[in-house]
């Protein structure tokens, strides 16, 4: 009966083909557990779009409404504190994901040619799918969303030339409103995750069309020299990515998967209270992915010098991160025979710890 | 019959403009709208309304001892009308002239504090400070506080309040 179905869609489409070319891609079978981190990236990124698509059955993106609808959600809707926990806690791992990926991306040399575009085309996921981050957390409409979206506005408010053109777009006026919520709706809901969507078959294309080159250690018994480029087409060992690489993807999901779920169901998703723009003893506090930029913006006073805090610093910081691989065009790949790459890599990811840690001190005593 | 482009240049040419001008003039035609619904906020006018603050006399006001009170401004936001509640910081100085302040930070517009034992305002946000007159006395902000644009009533007591600051030829802060 299964041969029967099978052989239908064969006859037509050449499915089995399809799947086998698809499944039989080879991978290098040193590192595997090391490349998980992308499969399990699409899988949280799945979850993200699943959960997200049956909170719209109560979500209504309209200010002072937002927030209650949320909490009807969490607490009065069957199961419904789980589907925003893991909605909350998947969109944390998902940032905190992208970030290992890129971090082992960055210590193995896997950027350099003939992956440049990979690269890029990661960059454009990791800022889309922090400012999903972000919206998400304006759109719960509570205290801390409200002063959030102000602030951020009012950040991009600095840009040169065109800020105030920017804050006056996102917020559909001068000030925060209705329109503003409308906004951070459609961006959140459509706009981003479509170019997530997009991008993500690009990387893996990409991925594909240049060939899964691994980490240097899958080379250690390649006699081609190191300054050969074709080196990195042969690793010493393969295995096919089904099921040998998918086995691991899946252990690996199925723990973080687990992890979340746990965050979900005894953590859950804090609501906090309904917004007051009267607020007198009210500190707003960003998300922990946001803590380090939050931290740059203490510093820098001055009607001079505010632009670097809120406009030079962290776009020239994403603009070397972006250009990286034409930045860094060296052809060693080894974190161990790069040593300057390395140690600026471990001193900026210590630099980022440490600015998150400072960054979400209490700044100022709420009352006194 | 046509020739097919293999058999043409010149004709493989003339196919490659005409998919080349569909394409542009399908893309203007979409880009125009779009970029009227993106772009229409830049070209609203902003609804500016006078509201009623209340009597200076009811608010027994100390000099330099700061009072917070609230106003709400019915304006007209998109497609409803919507009230803004904000706050008015009202300081009376030592000659008695009144100082009408918006409590918003003028770093990144985040809520100050009033912290009484150090006669400051806190902004919990990025640790701006601003003495009680409104000017910066530490931290990050790049201005003094906001005034509100305000007059008074024919009876010399009672205040009105727009929602529109002094001296911000940016809009910015609102």
């Amino acid at each position: 009966m299964f041969k029967q179905i099978q052989n239908w869609f064969d006859e037509r489409i050449g499915l089995t083909k399809v799947i086998e070319e698809f499944n039989g891609e080879r991978i290098p079978r040193r590192g595997g557990w090391a490349y998980t981190l992308g499969s399990l990236l699409a899988f949280l990124f799945t979850v993200q779009v699943v959960t997200g698509i049956f909170l719209l059955f109560y979500y209504v993106p309209y200010f002072p409404i937002a927030r209650n609808a949320t909490y009807f959600l969490k607490h009065h809707v069957i199961f419904g504190n789980i589907l925003l926990g893991i909605h909350l806690w998947g969109a944390f791992t998902m940032i905190f994901v992208i970030l290992i990926h890129m971090a082992r991306v960055y210590f193995s040399g896997a950027y350099k040619k003939p992956r440049e575009m990979q690269w890029i085309a990661g960059m454009v996921l990791f800022s889309v799918v922090v400012v999903l981050g972000l919206t998400g957390y304006m759109l719960v409409g509570n205290e801390n969303s409200w002063w959030t979206i102000n602030v951020l506005t009012n950040v991009a408010s600095h840009t040169p030339f065109i800020g105030g053109f920017i804050r006056e777009i996102a917020r559909g006026g001068t000030e925060t409103s209705v329109l503003t919520m409308q906004h951070i709706f459609a961006v959140h809901v459509w706009l981003l995750p479509i170019v997530v969507i997009m991008f993500i078959p690009i990387h893996l294309f990409l991925i594909r069309k240049t060939g899964h080159q691994g980490m240097a250690l899958e080379y250690k018994n390649s006699k081609i020299s190191e300054d050969d480029e074709k080196r990195w087409l042969k690793p010493d060992g393969t295995v096919p990515f089904f099921p040998d690489q998918f086995y691991k993807d899946m252990i690996v999901s199925l723990v973080v998967f687990a992890v979340i779920y746990i965050l979900a169901v005894y953590v859950g998703a804090p609501i906090g209270p309904m917004y007051r723009p009267l607020a007198l003893n009210f500190a707003p506090e960003a998300d922990w992915y946001f803590l380090a930029n939050e931290e740059i913006l203490k510093y820098f006073p001055g009607h001079g010098l505010i632009i670097f805090s809120t406009f030079l610093i962290p776009s020239i910081g994403f603009g070397i991160l972006f250009l990286l691989p034409f930045i860094d065009r060296t052809k060693e790949r080894s974190p161990f025979k790069r040593p300057a790459a390395t140690v600026l890599g471990i001193l900026f990811l210590l630099l980022l710890v440490y600015l998150t840690l400072i960054g979400g001190e209490p700044k100022a005593p709420a009352t006194v | 019959m046509a020739k097919s482009s293999e058999e043409s240049p010149s004709r493989r040419t003339f196919m490659m403009v005409v998919i080349g001008l569909i394409s542009t003039v399908i893309g203007i035609a979409l880009a125009v709208p779009i970029l009227g619904a993106v772009l229409n906020p830049l070209f609203r006018k902003r609804d500016i309304v006078w509201t009623k603050l209340g009597k200076i006399s009811d608010l027994n006001l100390k000099p330099l001892n700061p009072k917070f009170v609230p106003v709400y401004f019915r304006v007209k936001e998109g497609w409803s009308v919507n009230t803004l509640p904000r706050q008015v910081v009202v300081v009376k100085q030592v000659n008695g002239d009144l100082l009408f302040f918006s409590n918003q930070c003028t770093h990144l517009g985040c809520p100050l504090h009033w912290i009484a034992a150090r006669q400051k305002f806190l902004c919990p946000c990025h640790g701006g400070m601003f003495n009680v007159t409104g000017q910066v006395v530490g931290g990050p902000p790049p201005r003094p506080l906001y005034q509100w644009v305000h007059k008074f009533g024919n009876d010399k007591d009672t205040v009105y309040i727009q929602n529109k600051f002094k001296d911000n030829p940016k809009d910015r802060g609102i």
